[in-house]
């Protein structure tokens, strides 16, 4: 049933792209204007066809979830687990980076941002011509991102004391590297972008967070650790070293960010919905590229490719708690930076 | 209707052109298979012509003869050349050859989907579809990269990466049409790497005599990438007498020089994207284009791309018809409705 799913939406792309040419060459010689529609004719055969697909789609998801049935029923408003530590599930079959990196004893050097955050940068994933991924129902990943994002604005808003600035907020097509740059320029403290995940050869849940930063730099990280470790390198190799030291805090920063919305969407949506997996955290590929210098974060935070998710995710209650859980995220990650701070303004007066 | 149907009915030979800088390919319905190297030669003068008996050479014909013809490699640097009257012509030879090497029927109409390199695309849109629309019926005109990737069903989360003989395309697929920011040409390719074989082998064998074909023939049959176990040597003349050289370190700083550029401009493209596509398209990256037959490009550029996360780079099974057979799939998934009479 899946896989004619997904032929069916190949065949789309297929179409699409054949169109694209079509007009592509239309407009080579002139004579394009714009007016090919899109012949979207929703016949009642289509429309059977698709409740058809539906149900056995749900009948199939059923079949598969069944397993996490014995899990009590939905609850409608989620209570927000926020005290820490929860002591973590263990599952060992699963295990996460980010638990491992919680228990981690090695603090960074010093904390580059903690007390001093004032402005949140939100992004809303995709947008525009982009709708990145779409559900069978036919949600589009970049309205359910701007949305949830939007709330998440209104609820840090209410603190009063942070400055929220949105990446977009309408429909529009703004490509990733340009998303961090707008973060950059803005002056943000931190990064939060906000995705929907898509499996299609899984019908589960999946919530995972990705970190941006330059590659953790393992050479870089022993010499820091060396006291006198200057001694040894030349000038410029010094400079570089620092240089690379102050990314790699960076890079720390933005882990542990990720960490703290990972623990924080991952449990209460679980709680919430009773079944979801821990992706836990990673760097994303390649984002050296981009510069990052403030702690920056994706959150996958829902799985389009779900169905259950998908019909959740068009309710305003869910879509509000998701904002919520990546509120308390924040909140953690901060608060444990003042925490960590005024551990160590103690130690260091004694 | 089934496109079959339409074909007898209307007589319609379908073709898939792969119009490269060195070689062009035809793929056609009628199951042809035909290349020819993407040289012209027209006999310089009336002698040459007696001596040649034919209007216009191609290929390995044309360059055997090349001190008795007007040589014409018409994409030579991924471009027609602007205004080159000449150039024009050589790509109407090339197409009008191919076409009679897929044998029509007489009464056959013939639609055409081409391929070109991205950056002739770009730049010489119009003078592309003018040279070709005099041979065909009706005609599209698609980028190289993008035909293969069409042909190889990477409609989406994919990344072709065609390396040829001027230049080297990558095509980023995400389920659209590419548009020209999913599309980045660069010059380190088949010709550059020719080039670097040359100098290298100049400047070891200072007293040998070869020639940039001779150069270019070591690099295809001996290209490798990082170690193989093998010995390369080769034969080249000095003084008059055949002498054995030794070149296996100059084919693999060669080649080699080529995966700096190609590795940064992989991951600056796919740098724009979000990082969850990103790890979809690491894993659906596909050399295409002669330069993918050099031993362990494929591996050496995986293992590059892996320092950020799994990757996965395949290589197409047949580079030389990569191209048209894509050109031909996109020709026959057509509805008829987009064939336009020229
Ligand atoms: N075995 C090989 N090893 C390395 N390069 C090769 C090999 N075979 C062909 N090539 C090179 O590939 C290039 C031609 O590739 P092709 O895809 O046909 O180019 P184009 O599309 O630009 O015409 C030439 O530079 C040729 O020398
Ligand atoms: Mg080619
Ligand atoms: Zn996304």
């Amino acid at each position: 049933m899946i896989s004619i799913l997904l032929r069916k939406r190949e065949l789309k792309v297929r179409e699409a792209i054949i169109r694209g040419v079509y007009e592509e060459n239309l407009k080579i010689i002139g004579k394009y204007n714009g007016i090919i529609s899109k012949e979207r004719s929703f016949s009642l055969k289509k429309m059977f066809l698709t409740f058809v697909i539906s149900v056995a789609a749900i009948f199939m998801h059923v079949n598969y979830l069944s397993p996490s049935s014995f899990f009590p029923e939905n609850q409608v408003t989620a209570n927000i687990i926020i005290q820490r530590p929860v002591t973590l599930p263990v599952d060992p079959d699963n295990p996460s980076d980010y638990r491992t990196f919680i228990s981690n004893q090695k603090v960074p050097l010093s904390r580059m941002f903690g007390l001093g955050v004032r402005t949140i940068m939100i992004d809303p994933g995709h947008g525009g011509a982009d709708t990145g991924t779409m559900g069978k129902m036919g949600t589009k990943e970049k309205d359910i991102t701007l949305d949830i994002a939007k709330r998440l604005r209104d609820r840090l808003k209410k603190y009063g004391h942070y400055n929220v600035l949105m990446t977009r907020e309408q429909d529009m097509t703004i490509p990733l590297n340009k998303r961090v740059e707008l973060a950059g320029l803005s002056k943000a403290d931190l990064f939060i972008s906000v995705h929907l995940n898509y499996l299609p050869s899984k019908p589960i849940n999946i919530i995972e967070t990705y970190y941006f930063g330059p590659p953790s730099d393992a050479k870089t990280l022993k010499l820091a650790e060396q006291e006198n470790a200057g001694s040894q390198y030349g000038l410029s190799d010094f400079k570089e070293m620092i240089e690379k030291i102050g990314e790699t805090l960076k890079l720390q920063e933005s882990k542990e960010f990720a960490a703290s919305i990972q623990k924080n969407l991952f449990l209460n949506i679980k709680k919430e919905t009773g079944y979801a997996y821990d992706f836990g955290i990673k760097r994303a590929p390649f984002v050296v590229l981009l510069g990052v210098d403030v702690p920056a974060v994706l959150a996958e935070v829902s799985c389009l490719s779900n169905r259950e998710e998908e019909m959740k995710l068009n309710t305003e209650s869910h879509r509000e708690n998701v904002a919520h859980y990546l509120e308390a995220g924040i909140l953690d990650y901060l608060n444990k930076g003042e925490t960590r701070n005024e551990a160590k303004r103690h130690t260091e007066r004694r | 209707m089934k496109q079959k149907d339409i074909q007898k009915e209307d007589n319609i030979l379908f073709v898939g052109i792969d119009l490269g800088t060195s070689r062009s390919s035809i793929s056609a319905s009628n199951s042809k298979r035909e290349w020819i190297e993407s040289y012209v030669g027209w006999p310089k003068d009336f002698i040459s012509q007696q001596v040649i008996g034919k209007l216009v050479l191609f290929g390995s014909e044309a360059l055997n003869n090349r001190l008795s013809v007007d040589l014409c490699r018409p994409l030579e640097r991924g471009v027609i050349k602007e205004g080159i009257e000449k150039s024009e012509d050589a790509v109407k030879e090339i197409i009008k050859h191919l076409i009679e090497l897929a044998k029509p029927e007489s009464a056959q109409k013939i639609y055409a989907v081409v391929g070109v390199p991205a950056d002739t695309l770009k730049i010489n849109k119009l003078a592309i579809r003018k040279a070709v629309s005099e041979c065909v019926h009706s005609l599209m005109v698609v980028t190289e990269p993008f035909a293969v990737a069409y042909g190889m069903n990477l409609l989406n989360n994919s990344l072709v990466i065609d390396i040829g003989a001027g230049t080297t395309d990558f095509c980023i697929m995400h389920g659209t049409i590419p548009s020209e920011e999913d599309q980045k040409t660069i010059f380190n390719a088949g010709d550059y790497v020719d080039e670097q074989l040359y100098s290298y082998l100049s400047e070891r064998y200072p007293n040998s005599r070869f020639n940039r074909n001779m150069v270019r023939q070591f690099k295809e049959q001996y290209s490798f990438v990082r170690e193989v176990s093998d010995e390369i040597h080769v034969e080249i003349p000095v003084d008059g007498k055949p002498v054995m050289h030794d070149i296996k370190n100059e084919v693999r700083r060669a080649c080699e020089s080529i995966m700096p550029a190609l590795i940064e401009t992989t991951t600056e493209m796919i740098a724009r994207f979000d990082p969850e596509f990103q790890v979809k398209i690491k894993n659906n990256i596909v050399l295409a284009g002669g330069g993918s037959l050099i031993r362990g490009i494929r591996e050496y550029l995986q293992d590059a791309l892996k320092e950020y996360g799994p990757c996965n780079v395949s290589c197409v099974q047949d580079p030389l018809f990569a191209g048209s057979d894509g050109a031909l799939k996109l020709a026959q998934d057509m509805p008829p409705k987009y064939w336009e009479p020229l």
